[in-house]
């Protein structure tokens, strides 16, 4: 087997992430909630997030759900470099994200980890394992309600 | 195991098949994902090429040479269809593209039609989506309720609690043959028989039946059977649905078009003859002609053959799973022949989510399915939100076995040594 191409997929912290994660749960208070859901493959991810007053910034992100290594870790790597930051901010990395899926783009010195998924980038299939978490904050933040209807679907 | 002296069916059949002669990710290809489709063997490639550069021409609809040679190939396709499943008549084959679209014929002709509110329909948890949602629709329709059969401790159908669900309510029994997840052989005849002690129509879904054992539907007694050419080496857009003569007849037309009609007036029409009543618009000819030739392919080997040949690796492909304490099987075990369930086995392994599993088997050339199979409810049934899948055919070698529980063992050490 060609270990080396999936060791540039599975890096060392994609798997850690993935036995331990570290933001797994749900934010309190829960100031927007969104489902995500991969229906090819079943993959499930529920993001709550907690927004500091004016609702304009990060204050904290969690995940549940059930899937790939390669879903859950760019979950918890996204909640992890999420803290903090605006939302204007959150949704610039979000495309910067996707972008970097496509091969075109990777991330500043600040957020290097998220630059472990770009072995992705190698694997089209996988793509939507490593984008659905990205999606479904988009909506989550996108959304005026805290608890939108329905989820997002990465068809 | 005791393999018999003479050369496996797989060796004698390989070169059949020019898509396995490649080699992926540096890898020989060993294709193990056949229960979502097979591979087409160079007699159905030729019949294809061969319609179109001799043969095309519309059918039913002209009188000159071609159009009467592709007539007459694709009738007599039909007739082979026929044959395969032991039909009475020629005319209770109805073409569809798909099993898919054979079970929504019998949903929307006859469901729509006849159920009424109360009316209870059965199937299982181990449906297909494709047996399941357009009975949802039918449901949804009539106000017929849908009641389901579960499973064993063996996780197989559970036919005393099959028995305990039908009723004079009970109008419709549809079920799997053979389940494309758990590969359980389900008792259609016995299940077919009970429903109609109570009047019940009986479809079977034999999508994982048809490619792999003989079909009789007249021993079945089934009222309707649905399958698809993809499963078993035809080319895809063809599969066909078969139905009782009388019954078909009573049902109205489902789709409306062309070669469907007998005389047609602007504000009215009488419909054509079977089995042509089922089929409007111009068919897939040459898709047709191919589920022909692919059939014409497996009777030259025998179904039985077939059947007995993939025992045989069923027995081996257990027995080298159980090698690896992590893997845990849904479905029955097989017997000590391999007998007993289909040639699949649809897997978790540790740790390991089916999908890195997947990606990982197919670094090493191995192809085989991840995720819920379009069996999404018996997922939830059994617990787990995706498993993995390696399904058999009768081209697969012991030695693809053997590569593939290679890749597979690397594949959980891969993960293990890493979590330490
Ligand atoms: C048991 C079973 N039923 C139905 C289907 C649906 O077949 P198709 O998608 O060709 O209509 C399949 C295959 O995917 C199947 O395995």
């Amino acid at each position: 087997m060609s270990l080396d191409n999936l060791r540039d997929l599975y890096q060392q912290v994609i798997l850690e992430r993935y036995k331990k994660p570290r933001y797994r749960g749900k934010t309190d208070p829960v100031d927007r909630y969104q489902k995500g859901h991969n229906p090819s493959c079943g993959d499930t991810i529920e993001l709550t997030v907690h927004l500091n007053e004016a609702g304009d910034r990060i204050e904290d992100v969690r995940f549940e759900g059930e899937g790939c290594a390669i879903a859950m870790a760019s979950a918890d790597l996204m909640a992890e470099a999420m803290r903090g930051r605006s939302v204007e901010e959150a949704l610039g990395m979000i495309q910067r994200f996707q972008n970097m899926m496509q091969g075109k783009d990777e991330f500043p010195h600040e957020f290097r980890k998220l630059n472990v998924m770009q072995g992705v980038s190698q694997f089209p299939v996988r793509i939507k394992c490593a984008t659905l978490t990205w999606h479904t904050l988009r909506a989550a933040l996108e959304a005026a309600t805290p608890q939108p209807a329905g989820f997002v679907s990465n068809e | 195991m005791a393999f018999t002296t003479a050369k496996p069916l797989a060796h004698l059949v390989r070169a059949d098949f020019p898509i396995l002669q490649q080699q992926i990710n540096g890898k020989p290809l060993v294709y193990l994902d056949n229960a979502a489709t097979s591979q087409k063997p160079t007699a159905v490639l030729e019949a294809l090429r061969s319609y179109y550069e001799l043969d095309n021409a519309n059918v039913h609809r002209g009188v000159h040479t071609l159009s009467s040679r592709a007539t007459d190939a694709y009738e007599g396709a039909r007739d082979k269809v026929a044959a395969f499943v032991n039909a009475a008549s020629r005319q209770e084959i109805i073409y569809t593209r798909n099993a898919s679209e054979a079970i929504n014929l019998v949903a929307y002709a006859w469901g729509m039609n006849t159920l009424q509110a109360g009316d209870e329909i059965i199937l299982t948890v181990m449906e297909h989506h494709s047996n399941l949602i357009p009975w949802q629709f039918v449901a949804q329709r009539t106000g017929a309720v849908l009641k389901f059969v579960e499973l064993t401790e063996t996780e197989e159908f559970d036919f005393e609690q099959y028995l305990s669900l039908l009723s004079d309510k009970t109008k419709l029994v549809s079920v799997v043959h053979v389940s494309n997840t758990l590969g359980c052989i389900n008792p259609v005849k016995e299940i077919t028989a009970a429903a109609h002690r109570y009047g019940a129509r009986v479809l079977i879904d034999a999508c994982q039946s048809a490619p792999h054992i003989p079909l009789d539907v007249q021993d079945i007694d089934c009222d309707w059977l649905v399958a698809s050419g993809h499963k078993m080496c035809a080319p895809t857009g063809i599969g066909f649905l078969y139905g009782k003569l009388a019954l078909l007849r009573a049902m109205p037309p489902f789709l409306g078009g062309g070669e469907m009609i007998a005389d047609v007036f602007l504000d009215q029409a009488t419909y054509a003859d079977l089995p042509h009543k089922f089929e409007a618009g111009t068919p897939a000819i040459a898709e047709a002609i191919g589920l022909g030739a692919a059939i014409d392919y497996l009777s030259a080997i025998g179904m039985d053959k077939i059947a007995n040949y993939e025992h045989e690796l069923t027995a081996y492909l257990f027995e080298r799973l159980a090698e690896i304490p992590e893997v845990r099987i849904y479905g029955p075990r097989p017997k000590a022949d391999g007998s007993g369930r289909a040639a699949l086995a649809s897997f978790t392994a540790g740790d390991v989510h089916p999908h890195d599993l997947s990606t990982i088997l197919d670094q090493a050339g191995v192809a085989i399915r991840a995720g819920h199979h379009c069996t999404q409810p018996l997922h939830r049934y059994l617990k787990v939100q995706s498993t993995a899948r390696a399904s058999l055919y009768f081209y697969n070698t012991r030695e693809e076995i053997d590569v593939f529980i290679q890749a597979l063992k690397e594949a959980v050490e891969f993960f293990g040594t890493l979590f330490g």
